[in-house]
């Protein structure tokens, strides 16, 4: 499950769809800098892996996240995550590195 | 199971300037939080405050990176757990690999236990690292 979060694109998705929810892949790829069918691939990969729910629509699919306690491990993970990037630019700019 | 973040940075620095960030305040007060405690001793208390957040916890490892002829595996490693009031606690592990020119890779893995199994064999807070995860499970 958590191998689908590896990837910061999909993080991202799942934060839009948390503020978001009910959102649909067209929605999606306007607040995201990604094509619709990249947001469509991910979504597919982040529904196989059980963090979100999809739920069809007239002619669209919409989705939301997981309910808990899944979508608590996504928040906890977002929260986290932006904090150590936070942390470790500062860090880089003390030491006055590249951050990678 | 864990919750699991894990982020690498390589920064222009050796391994023992890169030490001296993470463990004197003065430098993890730069970058980690605007006020830190952190007792360098195995089952050693760390208190970590940011703003209206008071992070408390304890220090679980504490090795600095070896002399150059070591052959230790890695270039240093730091592991603490920490928790805010109300909050699970989650384990950070901080590790250092010396990097060519002189540089360091920082790798950062934060993970939050969500079974009481996982505190197994870990020292806990307040007990000078003389209490031990199956005592937890026991009780």
């Amino acid at each position: 499950m958590f191998g689908a979060l590896a990837d910061p694109t999909r993080r991202a998705l799942l934060t839009a769809i948390s503020d978001h929810p009910s959102a649909t892949a067209t929605e999606l790829a306007a607040e995201l800098p990604i094509s619709r069918q990249a947001v469509l691939k991910h979504l597919t990969a982040l529904a196989d892996a059980g963090l979100l729910d999809r739920e069809r629509s007239g002619r669209e699919v919409r989705y939301r996240v997981t309910p808990e306690p899944l979508s608590d491990a996504v928040s906890w993970m977002t929260e986290v995550g932006g904090q150590w990037d936070e942390r470790l630019a500062a860090l880089g700019r003390q030491l006055g590195g590249p951050t990678a | 199971m864990s919750d699991r973040i894990e982020r690498e940075v390589l920064l222009i620095a050796s391994p023992e300037e890169v030490w001296a960030a993470l463990t004197d305040p003065a430098w993890l007060e730069s970058w980690l939080a605007e006020e830190v405690e952190l007792e360098l001793r195995p089952g050693g208390d760390a208190r970590f405050r940011d703003g209206d957040v008071l992070r408390t916890g304890w220090v679980e490892e504490v090795s600095p990176p070896p002399a150059r002829d070591d052959l230790a595996g890695h270039g240093g490693r730091l592991i603490f757990w920490w928790a805010a009031s109300g909050e699970p606690a989650s384990r950070v592990e901080l590790t250092l690999d010396p990097a060519a020119h002189e540089g360091t890779v920082l790798r950062v893995v934060e993970t939050r236990p969500l079974e009481l199994l996982d505190l197994v064999g870990l020292p806990l807070p307040g007990t000078g690292g003389a209490g031990y995860g199956p005592a937890l499970v026991a009780a």
